[in-house]
């Protein structure tokens, strides 16, 4: 627990240090609770989520950096490998590749480029991965569209882009 | 009993063929020929420590490797040595250590030891710590010792303490367990010996080759073929086990059958089928209803009436020609059909099923036959008679224990071969007849045999003349070599005519021995080359009688006490004992 703590509160500094160097990524920590983070993605760009901010939500087990964090997507997103109901996310190193040497900012890179890089053959939006795999990229254009834009209704120009 | 026969034949009759004349053969001389020691070995807690060390040895002499990388490659390749050298004959040394997650360091970097002087920042907590308070892996990487030790605790806690990886990202190297022993015991000195067993245990738990006895309560023992995965073997608690698939021992059914015919004894599948047959369900409340008598007015209790033929609700009142509020006399072909096949199926699964409980139940009985006969024997044997020699009686009730188990496994594999469950695509209906008469031809003949042969054996020979005697004597001998022999046929038609023409993978089954299921013999702890003759069986002095053979108890059953010698050839009386120089020398002097 102690060790985790530790590690946490190293991160967090780092976050603070590294916000200007990538703006793609805003890693919040909740003010009461060290181990419940939240983070802002930016959509990559030349794909479907070019132009959105995803949300994020993150668990982090006592026993990390031992154990994987809990990542789940707040933001209802389109993907083969997103739960398009509850936000979770099918991501190798957050399963059984994770390692201790990862942090919570690597695991949105790797989240982002798992955004732009799907894999269809493991998914968890079966419709998205069919779609993906009979190569009718251009359908889930619209469909993201559609998400998109009822987000930007939503937000209000809260976030940044 | 294997210690004393040689081939197959010759096992069982050897003496008997030498003195058909009844006569004591005490004076003659005896030639002990050990056979070969069983292929299967017992594996006790502690004889494993033995058994991993002699692969491990082999492994680390082959490739000139430390003790946990030759333990890495052996759990990875499940502990298959052949499987292992072959992969390093064909691939070479580095695939088999990149496959395996091996990293050997040729020569330790002379610019980076690790000492109290130098820091070093750990990735992982990161913090900076001094050099004595991290440790570098084989693959380079360096972590700090408590970094490391939680990591390994994570790790055993989550049972995966065989093939610990290091922490780096997408670094595949296996944790030297040297290291992992050394740091967790700091802390958890019970999590190091957990750890240590688990390493011991990957022996039983990887190995395909070896699995654990499944008695219950467990006797603790693992048993080791050496051959085939596809056979039967007795532990030394008295269980006989398919090494397949767990269960008892069932050739000549394959595993998928037995555990399809098992399933179907047990559950509810017939009773179903019954209730479809006999019964028709109510309209209204939908229980099942049996027509005990009567007309096709049928009342459930639940008050509602209906009609018999067709199964439609109808009002109470009926007269000769009809039942108010209800006409009926369409002829629904599906559903006769179905009740039909219902029927047929329930009727077949009886005629199977009966048969096969016939012979089990027979089995059990004659268990318990064994030991009225050897009574017999010894009330023989104390009779002033020119007969000695009752060895032919533990032949034969022998042979009838495993000879009626044959014919009582032989029924559930003939009502999954001739049915439609598993072939029903694999042979035609002509084919299909034409396989059935040739085995249940061949069912038959055991069965009249083996009828023939228990008869015999229960007859009251103690108090028959000597003549008589000799005749039973020689119908039990006849009748015993020519059970035996169908036996071997029956497992050939199998195996050839039946099975080797369709799917063979899914349906092997265990080869079938004269001797019996093999008794595994104790893998030494001390001498893991050798087989163990420690527990080879010795006449001794005066052994005139002996027990039946323990290889065909019904599965399950344990054995403790009668285990004595059965009498081949009498030790002679002058006190001229075998002698085995082979055994130790405290095994001589106990002798």
């Amino acid at each position: 627990m102690q060790a985790s703590r530790a590690r946490l509160f190293k991160e967090y500094k780092e976050v603070q240090r590294e916000k200007a160097v990538d703006p793609d990524i805003q890693l919040v920590c909740d003010d009461s609770n060290i181990f419940k983070w939240t983070a802002l993605i930016k959509g990559p760009t030349e794909t479907p989520y070019e132009g959105g901010v995803f949300q994020l939500a993150f668990s982090v087990p006592e026993q990390y950096p031992l154990q994987p964090p809990q990542v789940r997507f707040l933001t209802k997103i389109f993907h083969p490998n997103v739960h398009f109901k509850t936000g979770e996310i099918c991501l190798d190193i957050l399963k059984n590749a994770w390692s201790p040497a990862w942090t919570l900012q690597s695991v949105c890179r790797a989240i982002i480029a798992l955004m732009a890089h799907p894999e269809p053959d493991s998914p968890l939006n079966c419709d998205s991965g069919n779609l993906l795999r009979s190569g009718d990229i251009e359908v889930i254009n619209p469909w993201q569209e559609c998400i998109l834009d009822l987000q930007r209704h939503q937000r209000k120009g809260e976030y940044v882009q | 009993m294997e210690d004393y026969g040689g081939s197959d034949d010759e096992y069982y009759y050897s003496d008997d063929r030498e003195s058909l004349d009844g006569l004591d053969n005490e004076e003659s001389d005896f030639h002990w020929v050990p056979s070969k020691g069983p292929s299967t070995k017992i594996i006790t807690k502690e004889s494993l420590l033995a058994a991993q060390r002699e692969d491990l040895r082999r492994v680390m002499e082959m490739l000139s490797l430390r003790e946990h990388h030759a333990r890495t490659l052996l759990i990875h390749y499940r502990w298959d040595v052949e499987r292992l050298f072959a992969a390093f004959v064909e691939k070479g040394k580095s695939y088999l250590f990149t496959e395996a997650g091996v990293t050997v360091v040729e020569q330790l970097d002379v610019d980076s030891p690790l000492t109290s002087s130098s820091t070093v920042t750990c990735d992982i907590c990161i913090e900076d710590v001094s050099g004595n308070k991290a440790t570098r892996m084989d693959c380079g990487h360096c972590f700090c010792n408590d970094c490391w030790t939680e990591h390994f605790i994570v790790k055993i806690n989550g049972g995966q303490s065989r093939r610990i990886r290091c922490m780096a990202h997408k670094c595949n190297a296996i944790c030297d367990e040297a290291v992992v022993r050394n740091l967790v015991s700091k802390k958890h000195p019970d999590l190091a010996e957990k750890f240590d067993r688990f390493l011991l245990e990957s022996y039983i738990e990887d190995n395909k080759m070896v699995k654990w006895c499944p008695s219950i309560p467990h006797c603790g023992n693992a048993i080791r073929i050496e051959e085939d995965e596809c056979c039967e073997v007795e532990c030394s608690c008295g269980l006989q086990f398919c090494f397949s698939c767990f269960s008892e021992a069932h050739s000549p059914c394959s595993c998928l059958m037995w555990e399809l015919w098992s399933k179907k004894c047990q559950d509810e599948s017939e009773t179903v089928n019954w209730i479809t047959v006999h019964t028709k369900p109510c309209p209204k409340c939908h229980k099942p209803v049996e027509k005990n008598g009567g007309c096709n007015l049928v009342s459930c209790i639940c008050g509602q009436s209906f009609c018999w033929l067709c199964g439609g609700s109808t009002g109470r009142d009926h007269t000769w020609s009809r039942i108010s509020g209800h006409s009926c006399g369409r002829y629904k072909e599906d559903q006769e059909k179905k009740t039909e096949r219902a029927k047929r199926d329930l009727y077949r699964y009886m005629h199977y099923h009966n048969r096969y409980k016939a012979h089990t139940d027979s089995f059990k009985l004659e268990s318990k036959l064994k030991e009225t006969i050897l009574e017999k024997v010894s009330i023989s044997e104390e009779r002033e008679s020119r007969l000695r020699d009752f060895s032919w009686v533990n032949n034969g009730l022998y042979r009838l224990f495993r000879s009626r188990r044959v014919l009582s496994y032989s029924y559930p594999f003939a009502f999954y071969m001739f049915g439609e469950e598993l072939f029903k695509d694999e042979m035609t209906t002509e084919e299909r007849e034409i396989k059935q008469n040739l085995f249940e031809d061949q069912q038959q003949q055991l069965e009249s045999n083996v009828e023939k042969l228990s008869k015999f054996l229960e007859e009251p020979f103690e108090q028959y003349t000597d003549e008589k005697v000799m005749e039973i004597r020689m119908q039990v001998i006849n009748l015993s070599t020519i059970t035996d022999n169908l036996c071997k046929k029956m497992y050939e038609c199998i195996e050839s005519d039946l099975l080797g023409a369709l799917q063979l993978g899914t349906h092997n089954i265990a080869p079938y021995k004269s001797k019996g299921i093999e008794k595994a013999s104790e893998l030494s702890s001390c001498w893991s080359n050798k087989v163990n003759t420690a527990d080879k069986c010795l006449p001794s002095d005066g052994n005139t009688s002996g027990g039946a053979s323990q290889h065909d108890k019904p599965s399950g059953s344990r054995s403790s006490a009668d285990s004595g010698c059965s009498s081949w050839k009498r030790a002679r009386r002058d006190g001229g004992g075998f002698l085995d120089l082979n055994l130790p020398a405290e095994i001589m002097d106990r002798n």
